[in-house]
């Protein structure tokens, strides 16, 4: 990371150090971040239990249904499903927003309430819309861009709040999903 | 041979209307989870006591009934009034929580069943009582949103709890509102303003907290009325396209920190310097402006 992060940026100083004439930017095309693994997220969320698959193929008339009665498209099908021993849930699904892609893991209780949510998955990318805006344009050539990895020491990101709208989405039609067919 | 191999432990999960990620170190890797797991719970428990989107919610209590009659909060909920109070009286009106009432109006925050018009509601935080016995009063009709000083104390307060269960390390990051502490240098980058792919790395973080506001790449897309900014005295939106990064002791204070610079830009000096904070600030024309009070420094970007 000494390429990217100017020496003089560094340390703990109270004060914000001079700006250099140029500053470095960093590119990051491709930020990424993975949480967990399967078997991680499922003994994060139902820690010492064990899990059977589900095979889980919905009929026409369910997926309409889910469609009608909760006014959620059903976005996918292959969710990933599995049963606890206790008679829980835990669910994998993917959401695409503007800019990314979320894979991530909900826990459902055997009383069917949610019982945690954990992102296993983030990553993001910008489109040719964004990268040929002529804003965007005004960098080429003129910025001191190095392109990276971000890789583990760059893990903390600030700017403009993020939401996570598209999960909370995601979770509701899980819910619907599971009110339909998992519910005994 | 290495005999104490450091457990890192990264989670994410969406809370406070975010993603919430939380990050530690730690030699027993159980104590870590467990430890992880406790912080995660005390934003959850920010998140039920202060959403203004959660009719069960202790704001929505208050917002509801605390014109007609004494509402009793939480502690929690009882401190991050006490401290919108003291923001508010430091920085003469500019950081005001009864913001909602605008907010509500132009569709940013969703309307209520008893919300009628914003004009009903011309109290300030000024007009809010803290009695002693931890029960809230409006003393005019007036509404509250936490969003603008909820998300730094949740950080604050998963940072507490991680100290608490023994972490040698950690960092929380509540969509870019973020506290780490421990002996290691945490390095920080800021998205771009308008290349929302690129990043402007920030002096690194070891025990501290940093916060952002920013009227992001997507302005120009963006209906004005959505803007989420405003400025507590005037009532008016904050539409100039800026980034702001605040640094502070708290996270809570940077949360806060942010609008104040957002409203005074410059003229915020003399509060940054007061709270100990520091401010970094990005244009869209890529001029960057760094200060903490009586440094202030230029820069330009490329």
């Amino acid at each position: 990371m000494s390429m990217v992060i100017p020496k003089q940026w560094r340390g703990g100083s109270l004060r914000f150090v001079s700006v250099p004439g140029i500053v470095l930017l960093v590119s990051a095309p491709g930020f990424a971040a993975t949480y967990l693994t399967v078997e991680q997220a499922q003994q994060v969320i139902f820690p010492g239990q064990n899990f059977t698959a589900v095979a889980l193929i919905l009929s026409e008339e369910n997926q309409k249904a889910l469609e009608t009665q909760y006014g959620l498209p059903v976005h996918s099908v292959k969710q990933k499903i599995w049963r606890t021993e206790q008679g829980g849930f835990f669910i994998i699904d993917k959401v695409i927003g503007k800019h990314e892609l979320i894979t991530y893991a909900v826990g459902i209780n055997p009383d069917g309430s949610i019982r945690q949510v954990e992102v296993m998955d983030y990553r993001e990318a910008y489109g040719d819309a964004i990268r040929q805006k002529r804003w965007r344009r005004q960098f080429i050539g003129k910025t001191a861009a190095s392109s990276l990895e971000l890789d583990a020491d760059i893990k903390n990101i600030s700017g403009a709040t993020l939401s996570c709208r598209h999960v909370t989405e995601g979770v509701k039609r899980i819910m619907s999903l599971y009110e339909l067919v998992l519910k005994k | 041979m290495n005999l104490c191999l450091k457990n890192k432990i990264r989670r994410c999960r969406p809370l406070l209307g975010t993603y919430v990620e939380v990050a530690v170190e730690h030699d027993d890797s159980g104590q870590a989870q467990a430890a992880v797991n406790a912080a995660f719970a005390a934003v959850e428990r920010v998140h039920k006591l202060m959403s203004f989107y959660d009719p069960e919610s202790e704001i929505s209590r208050l917002n509801c009934l605390a014109a007609q009659q004494d509402v009793v909060v939480s502690v929690e909920t009882y401190h991050v009034l006490q401290r919108a109070k003291e923001l508010y009286e430091r920085t003469q009106g500019i950081f005001d929580i009864t913001v909602a009432a605008e907010l509500l109006e132009r569709g940013v925050l969703p309307k209520p069943a008893f919300f009628k018009k914003q004009k009903d509601y011309y109290g300030r935080t000024k007009d809010i009582v803290l009695l002693p016995d931890r029960s809230v009063r409006f003393l005019q009709p007036l509404q509250i949103d936490l969003g603008g000083i909820a998300k730094g104390f949740a950080v604050d307060q998963a940072i507490e709890v991680l100290k608490q269960n023994g972490m040698d390390n950690g960092c929380v990051n509540a969509g870019g509102d973020m506290r780490c502490f421990g002996d290691e240098e945490q390095p920080v980058l800021v998205r771009h303003l308008l290349a929302p792919d690129q990043f402007l790395p920030l002096p690194a973080l070891k025990d501290a907290a940093l916060a952002t506001s920013a009227n992001f790449y997507e302005y120009e897309e963006k209906d004005p009325l959505l803007c989420a900014q405003i400025h507590g005295q005037t009532r008016k939106p904050l539409l100039a396209p800026l980034s702001v990064s605040v640094r502070a002791q708290s996270c809570l204070v940077a949360d806060a920190l942010t609008k104040i610079v957002f409203a005074l830009k410059k003229g915020s000096a003399a509060v940054l310097s007061e709270f100990g904070a520091a401010a970094f600030i990005v244009y869209p024309d890529d001029k960057i402006l760094c200060y903490d009070g009586k440094l202030l420094r230029k820069g330009k970007l490329g």
